[in-house]
C-alpha cells in the first residue's frame, strides 16, 4: 500500500488497481476503455493488363465505411515505388491517410511479411475495424494479421454496420440456412467481404489525402523458384447479367453448347461445385459457398439439384429459371420457375433457336 | 520426417436438409472427414517414404474419432482427439489457439504441417494461418502439388491469377486446395490393420490450457444473433416434356 502516491490520502485509499488510479476514477471518467477508432483497409494491388492497378474489392470497402462510419478510414498500400501513381485514385474513393509499406522485395507478395506489415500498422494507428477484402490473396493474409494482434475474424461478409464503434458482421453460416450477425469482443474488429458484396463508390477526382511512409520490419522472405502470371480472361461471373449455369445433372457436352447460347444473348456460363469436382469447369466459375457469389438479373440452372452451398450463392438473383428432371430438386425452394424437362435437349433446342 | 495432418470431421453437406422453418435438420446426418483433409492425406502419401511418420490430429467430440480412424484406415501411423467439453463453441481463434498448445506440447519434433484448404461445413479457411502464425512458421495456402527430391521439397500454389513454385523450407504449414480424385482407397488390409491402432484422448488439461482459452470463453467471435432467412420466390412450375416449347419459354424470358 505504502507505494500508491497518487491521490492526497497517501495510500490509505485501500486502491489495489495496477493503474495506481483512486478507486472509481476508471469507471468515472471511462478511462477502462480502448481508444481504438478510424478505420483500416488493406488497399490490395493486382498486376491487370499489365498494367498494376487497386483490386476493386478494396475501393467497395472504402465505399461502404464511408455509409455506416463516421470515423476516418486509413489505407495501407504495400509496393515498391510504383504504387505512388495509385495514391490519386485511392485518395479519390475516400481514403484520408495512407500508409505505404515501402519495400522493393515486397512489390512481389509474400503472405508473411504483408501481414506483418498490416499488423504493424495496425499496432501503431490503433484501429476499431479492420477489413480486407475476400481475393485468394486477401483470405490467405487476414487470419494472420487476427493471429498477430489476437483478434477475432469473420470471413465472407455479407452485410456490415456499426453501432458506434462497434461492428456486427452477418454472413451466412451453414450455407446459408442460417444469417448469423456477429461481433468481436476484442479492438481491432477484423473482417473479410468477398469481392462484388458492395458497390463501387462514386470517386471524387481531385480529393487530396497524406500519405505515411512505413518501412518494412521483415526479411525473412520466401524462397519462389517460379511465378507465372494467368491471365484470367474469363469473363467474370459475378458481374454478369444472364447467367446460365450447369450443374451434375447434364451431359459434358452440353457445355459447348451453352457457352454459344452465352455468346449469342450475351451471358456467361458458371456451374456448381459437382462440374468443378468432375474437372469439366474451372473453380472460377463455381457458383455458391466454395465458389463465387452472384447477382445476376436471370440466373438459369440447368441440371443443378441445388445444395444449401449453391444456394447460398445465388440469394441476391433477381430472377431465377430452374431446368430438372426431379420434380423435388431443392433449388426448387428458391426459384421463380420450375421447369421440369430435359436439360441437354433444352440446351440443344435453345442453341438451334438462336442460330436459325 | 514427421508429417502432422490438422483434420476435421464435417457433416456430409450433400446430404443436409432443412425442415419446413429453415432450421437445419442436423440428426440422422452422417460425419464425415472433410473432404480437403482427404486431399492432404493422399498429398502426404505420395511423397512419404517408409521412415516417415504421419499424425493425424482432431479437435471435436468423442465422435470425431470415426474421421481418425479413416486416416489411419488411409496411411496415418499414429492419431490424436483433442476432446473436452469446454472446447465447445470455439471460433478459429479457440480452434488454433488449442492446436498450437497440442504440437508445442506433443508434437514440437514435426517436419511439416497439412491442413485442408478449408472445411466444408465452414468454409472460413482461417485456421491454417492463425495456426502457422501461432507457432511463427511460413505458411503455404491453395498447395496443388507437391514434389519431394534430395534436396528438398517444393510445393505448386495457385492463387487463381498466379501459379507459384516455391521452395519449402523446414517446418512449413501447407494447406491443400485440391486432389485426385482417383486416389487410392483403403483395402480391407489397411482398414483391419487401422482397427489395430490406437487413438489417443487429450483434454484442455493435459494440454496445459486455460478455461478462458478454449471454446466459447477463449473465442474472440460471438454470435449476436441469427435467423433463417425466408425465400421470397415463388414458384410456378412448367412442363417441359417438349423441349422446344420450354426453350423458347427461356428465351423470351430473357428478354
Amino acid at each position: 500500500m505504502s507505494d500508491c502516491s497518487t491521490c492526497s490520502s497517501g495510500g490509505s485509499c485501500g486502491t489495489n488497481n495496477e493503474n495506481g488510479l483512486p478507486p472509481g476514477m476508471l469507471q468515472q471518467y471511462n478511462l477502462n476503455q480502448s481508444t481504438a477508432e478510424d478505420n483500416l483497409v488493406w488497399i490490395e494491388t493486382s498486376i491487370i493488363d499489365d498494367k498494376l492497378k487497386v483490386v476493386d474489392v478494396s475501393i467497395e470497402l472504402i465505399g461502404k465505411l464511408k455509409n455506416i462510419s463516421d470515423s476516418r478510414t486509413i489505407g495501407i498500400i504495400i509496393g515498391d515505388n510504383d504504387v505512388k501513381m495509385l495514391y490519386d485514385d485511392i485518395f479519390a474513393y475516400g481514403i484520408d491517410t495512407l500508409y505505404h509499406v515501402k519495400d522493393k522485395t515486397l512489390a512481389t507478395y509474400h503472405p508473411e511479411a504483408y501481414a506483418d506489415a498490416i499488423a504493424d500498422v495496425a499496432n501503431r494507428i490503433n484501429p476499431a475495424v479492420i477489413l480486407i477484402g475476400g481475393t485468394s490473396r486477401g483470405r490467405e493474409v487476414a487470419p494472420r494479421v487476427a493471429a498477430i494482434l489476437a483478434t477475432g475474424l469473420t470471413a465472407d461478409c455479407t452485410e456490415l454496420s456499426m453501432n458506434g464503434r462497434a461492428l456486427l458482421m452477418t454472413r451466412p453460416a451453414f450455407g446459408g440456412n442460417i444469417i448469423a450477425t456477429i461481433s468481436c469482443s476484442n479492438f481491432p474488429q477484423m473482417a473479410t467481404v468477398r469481392p462484388g458484396t458492395f458497390p463501387m463508390p462514386q470517386p471524387q477526382i481531385g480529393r487530396k489525402g497524406t500519405v505515411m511512409y512505413r518501412q518494412a520490419t521483415n526479411n525473412d522472405l520466401k524462397d519462389i523458384i517460379s511465378s507465372e502470371r494467368k491471365k484470367v480472361i474469363e469473363s467474370d461471373i459475378s458481374k454478369a447479367k444472364i447467367l446460365i449455369s450447369l450443374g451434375k445433372g447434364i451431359k459434358k457436352e452440353s457445355i459447348a453448347v451453352a457457352e454459344r447460347i452465352a455468346a449469342k444473348i450475351g451471358a456467361s456460363v458458371s456451374c456448381s461445385r459437382a462440374l468443378v469436382d468432375k474437372g469439366w469447369m474451372p473453380q472460377n466459375r463455381q457458383v455458391g459457398q466454395s465458389g463465387r457469389n452472384v447477382a445476376p438479373d436471370v440466373y438459369i440452372a440447368f441440371g443443378i439439384s441445388g445444395s444449401i452451398q449453391h444456394k447460398a450463392g445465388i440469394g441476391s438473383a433477381k430472377k431465377i429459371i430452374a431446368v430438372n428432371t426431379d420434380p423435388d430438386a431443392p433449388i426448387k425452394d428458391l426459384c421463380d420457375e420450375f421447369i421440369l424437362g430435359n436439360a441437354d435437349q433444352i440446351l440443344a433446342e435453345m442453341d438451334k433457336m438462336l442460330n436459325s | 520426417m514427421k508429417f502432422l495432418l490438422m483434420i476435421k470431421q464435417v457433416p456430409d453437406t450433400t446430404m443436409i436438409n432443412v425442415d419446413e422453418n429453415g432450421n437445419l435438420i442436423r440428426t440422422g446426418v452422417p460425419s464425415i472427414l472433410d473432404p480437403y483433409c482427404e486431399y492432404a492425406l493422399d498429398m502426404i502419401n505420395r511423397i512419404k517414404n517408409n521412415e516417415d511418420r504421419i499424425v493425424a490430429v482432431t479437435m471435436g467430440p468423442l465422435q470425431a474419432k470415426e474421421a481418425l480412424l479413416r486416416c489411419l484406415e488411409l496411411g496415418a501411423d499414429e492419431a490424436y482427439l483433442l476432446s473436452d467439453k469446454a472446447f465447445a463453441g470455439a471460433d478459429t481463434y479457440a480452434t488454433s489457439r488449442t492446436l498450437t498448445a497440442f504440437v508445442n506440447k506433443i508434437a514440437p519434433d514435426y517436419d511439416h504441417i497439412f491442413c485442408g484448404k478449408q472445411a466444408a461445413d465452414g468454409d472460413t479457411a482461417q485456421v491454417p494461418a492463425e495456426l502457422s502464425r501461432m507457432l511463427c512458421i511460413p505458411q503455404f495456402y491453395y498447395v496443388e502439388g507437391i514434389s519431394r527430391d534430395l534436396t528438398g521439397m517444393t510445393v505448386i500454389q495457385n492463387y487463381g491469377d498466379e501459379i507459384r513454385t516455391c521452395k519449402l523450407p523446414h517446418m512449413s504449414l501447407i494447406s491443400v486446395s485440391q486432389g485426385d480424385l482417383n486416389r487410392r482407397l483403403p483395402s480391407i488390409s489397411m482398414h483391419l490393420e487401422a482397427a489395430k491402432k490406437e487413438i489417443q484422448t487429450l483434454d484442455r488439461v493435459s494440454l496445459g490450457l486455460g478455461i478462458f482459452s478454449v471454446g466459447l470463453k477463449g473465442s474472440k467471435t460471438k454470435i449476436v444473433y441469427s435467423y433463417s432467412p425466408k425465400s421470397e420466390h415463388k414458384c410456378t412450375i412448367i412442363d417441359g416434356t417438349d423441349p422446344s416449347t420450354a426453350a423458347k419459354h427461356i428465351l423470351e424470358g430473357i428478354k
